[in-house]
């Protein structure tokens, strides 16, 4: 299992897809940041609770693009036609996408981590800039964050499940991009009780958006594993019994 | 070894294999030949395991491809769906599978030197020839070091130089004791490499024969009196058929037997030899394919 893993992160690298998606999720995650931290006005209000949970929030935006680097982490496999040398070389299947979720979990983990960092640099200078002082002692801020890498990672499972599925990768990123750009958002404005039920708001109640009819930070994280876990169930399932 | 026993794959009501038994042993070539869509490359992937048998049994080595511990070690194989990530380099496509099988790095590179591709292990896949890729496809499959070889349609996309190259390499591979199965539509591809044919038709087996086999006992012979001939040889009951341009092939006869017959009947003999593995062949796949009504 640590051969396959190992070669599965050989895959990332010699194909360069990290190289400007994990770029990619933080330059998005921290201009969503700055962009939040501009919109609000004067200390008093970037620093009130509020007003923190408003900024860091959106360092939760990068995650969707996880989720497309977790599509083509198993998908892609079969748009290069490598899937067949890959089960030949490991015909006992269910170990290899075992080994994309592990891979694709540490992707989401790793580029949460980062997209984290980063915005909590940004915000901090914006704060100065902007004559606020940001609050690295409030939990609130270490929660969001901590969110943020959960959300990234959580994405990612996701994705590797939703491509082990659809292998046809353009549709499978079609059919994602759909369904969190435009149709979980007019689920969400028409019901929101079904809504908050939903995988991307799930997340946003992760990240602690400050919106209402949002899960618990705790239940969300309980609900995103288990779109995640399904996803991961359902990618197993067919990638071991479809032909190749 | 490979055997190949009842084998049946469907495809809703389609029968792409039916029925197919057959055997590859170690040490020869085995053309696996029929016409494009006869269910060869079918045939592979469930013996590969990469499609799952409706039934009947597709065995290497007398196991199921994912019955192999380090398949790699065992069986190396070239199949025409196989691709490459565009954006990776040769030696990193090696390099995947390697790590993935647990294989030697340290091999990669002397193999790539192997199959000509030393020039171009720096560069992305996506800039290589389609005989270049042939070619990494089988520095793939060389990997492991396997004793079990299958390649389909090998000869694809490569100039004459590496048509030859292959048939070289088949020929290299069996006298070193391995089993080789190569498919291909084009008979001439592979005439002169095979030690052994199997060839199939709408998923079927028409003809499974040593190649030594072919060439004893059959006998050509082209007469002025067709007719008269046939009923000559229909007297002396023997086993016999007509090949395209009035020529006559009998089998388990000796050319001095035919000659013989020819002058009793009164007629006369303008052609008569003894077949050549590779006439008997052309006949054999061209009745199959239909080729010789084209």
């Amino acid at each position: 299992m640590m051969n396959l893993v190992s070669a599965e992160w050989l895959k990332l690298r010699t194909t360069r897809l990290l190289h400007g998606m994990i770029p990619a999720t933080v330059v998005l995650s921290a201009a969503a940041v700055a962009g939040a931290v501009l919109s609000l006005d004067g200390a008093a209000e970037l620093e009130s609770s509020e007003g923190i949970r408003r900024v860091l929030s959106v360092t939760g935006t990068g995650a969707l693009l996880m989720l497309l680097v977790g599509i083509m982490i198993s998908a892609g496999e079969y748009r290069f036609g490598t899937a067949a040398d890959t089960f030949l070389t490991t015909p006992r299947r269910h170990r290899v996408v075992l080994a994309k979720l592990i891979v694709g979990a540490q992707c989401g983990l790793g580029a949460g981590a980062i997209t984290s960092i980063a915005c909590i640099g940004i915000a901090s200078l914006l704060y100065n800039i902007e004559g606020a002082t940001f609050p690295f002692g409030d939990a609130d801020v270490w929660l969001t964050l901590a969110g943020t890498v959960v959300y990234s990672t959580l994405f990612a499972v996701l994705g590797v499940g939703l491509g082990s599925v659809i292998r046809n990768q353009t549709l499978a990123v079609a059919v994602a991009l759909a369904w969190f750009a435009v149709v979980e958002h007019i689920l969400v404005n028409l019901a929101p009780d079904i809504g908050r039920w939903l995988p991307a708001t799930a997340g946003q109640a992760i990240v602690r958006t400050p919106l209402d009819d949002l899960l618990s930070p705790l239940a969300a994280v309980v609900l995103l594993s288990a779109y995640g876990a399904a996803a991961a169930v359902a990618g197993l399932r067919v990638v071991v019994t479809r032909d190749t | 070894m490979i055997e190949v026993r009842a084998l049946t794959k469907a495809f809703g009501a389609q029968r792409a294999v039916d029925e197919l038994s057959f055997t590859a042993p170690a040490g020869k070539v085995t053309g696996f030949l029929g016409p494009n869509g006869a269910g060869k490359t079918t045939t592979f992937r469930c013996l590969l395991g990469l499609a799952e048998p409706t039934s009947g049994d597709a065995l290497i080595g007398g196991r199921p491809y994912g019955d192999l511990v380090s398949p790699r070690r065992h069986v190396g194989a070239v199949l025409e769906s196989m691709g490459f990530h565009p954006a990776r380099t040769g030696r990193d496509h090696l390099r995947v599978i390697a790590r993935a099988a647990g294989l030697d790095a340290a091999g990669i590179d002397p193999l790539l030197e192997v199959v000509g591709l030393r020039t171009a292990v720096d560069r992305r896949v996506g800039a290589y020839s389609l005989g270049m890729r042939q070619r990494l496809g089988i520095a793939a499959a060389m990997l492991g070091d396997p004793q079990v070889l299958v390649l389909d349609e090998p000869a694809n996309g490569l100039d004459p130089g590496g048509v030859s190259w292959i048939r070289r390499l088949l020929r290299l591979w069996a006298d070193e004791g391995r089993t080789v199965v190569v498919s291909s539509h084009l008979l001439a591809e592979v005439a002169q490499v095979v030690d052994r044919v199997v060839i199939i038709n709408e998923g079927m087996l028409v003809a499974e024969t040593d190649i030594a086999a072919l060439t004893a006992d059959r006998v050509t012979v082209r007469v002025d009196r067709a007719d008269l001939m046939q009923s000559a040889l229909r007297a002396e009951g023997a086993d016999f058929e007509m090949l395209a341009g009035g020529v006559i092939s009998i089998e388990g006869r000796t050319t001095a037997d035919i000659g013989g017959i020819a002058a009793r009947a009164g007629v006369t003999v303008t052609e008569l030899g003894q077949m050549s593995a590779g006439q008997t062949l052309e006949a054999m796949f061209l009745a199959v394919t239909g080729g010789d009504r084209r």
